[in-house]
């Protein structure tokens, strides 16, 4: 089964992020790097990950809407939240539970959370 | 440049359609599918489907439903390439949810070129 994961990010996390320097922003960036490689090292050759989209900040969001004809655009993302998508990744798994055990090693999950969504396969 | 269009809308509108409204949609969805610009997307299950995860310290949590409960909720996602955001959010009001629901749409970040 096709599995959509969604990463979070407390806005917290992100507000401190954006108010890093480029230095630090690369040093914290840097500390969940060994997890990143284990989880791609460890599941990548299974093809149990798909396609995965790294987001920029939800402050880089805008939001469309149309409404009689007229496209309406507005700055922020849909919703301001405590936790926001920071990122998507596109999970194979045989089931429920086999999609947890990989949802579980997303570096994101220590901190916030990911959020799994079966796809409607066409 | 690669845009995520997150589609936005009321899960129990589909089923209030016409079958001529939903045919209509559909040719809608199939042609964003099918467009130059689209590279990826997926329609998502029901948020009753939605199971959240987090672990803290050793123990893995797991509980029913989406991260965050909204009116309108996460229904599925396109990415395009797009030369600008303005061009990303033009293709965002041709997804048929943005009439009446909202389409978010962001930015996919490069590091550098470590990713594909």
């Amino acid at each position: 089964m096709k599995y959509a994961a969604l990463l979070t990010n407390h806005a917290d996390a992100v507000a401190a992020w954006e108010a890093m320097s480029p230095e630090e922003a690369a040093a914290a960036r840097a500390e969940e790097v060994p997890q990143w490689e284990a989880l791609f090292g460890e599941l990548g050759p299974s093809g149990a990950l798909g396609a995965g989209y790294e987001l920029d900040s939800p402050k880089t969001a805008r939001t469309v809407r149309v409404r009689d004809g007229e496209t309406l655009v507005t700055d922020g993302p849909f919703a301001d939240t405590k936790e926001q998508i920071g990122g998507l990744m596109e999970l194979e798994a045989e089931d429920l539970d086999a999609a947890i055990a990989i949802a579980a090693r997303i570096p994101v999950v220590f901190r916030a959370s990911v959020e799994l969504r079966p796809v409607v396969e066409h | 440049m690669q845009y995520l269009a997150l589609i936005y809308g009321e899960e129990g509108r589909w089923g209030s359609l016409s079958p001529e409204e939903r045919e209509r949609e559909m040719g809608e969805y199939i042609a964003l599918s099918e467009a130059d610009v689209t590279r990826g997307g997926s329609e998502l299950d029901t948020v009753a489907t939605a199971t959240t995860v987090r672990v803290r310290g050793d123990e893995t949590l797991v509980t029913d439903g989406p991260f965050v409960e909204l009116k309108e909720t996460l229904g599925g996602y396109y990415v395009f390439e797009c030369d600008s955001f303005d061009e990303a959010c033009t293709w965002a009001a041709k997804i048929p949810a943005a009439r009446h629901g909202a389409i978010e749409v962001r930015p996919v970040y490069i590091d550098g070129g470590e990713e594909s």
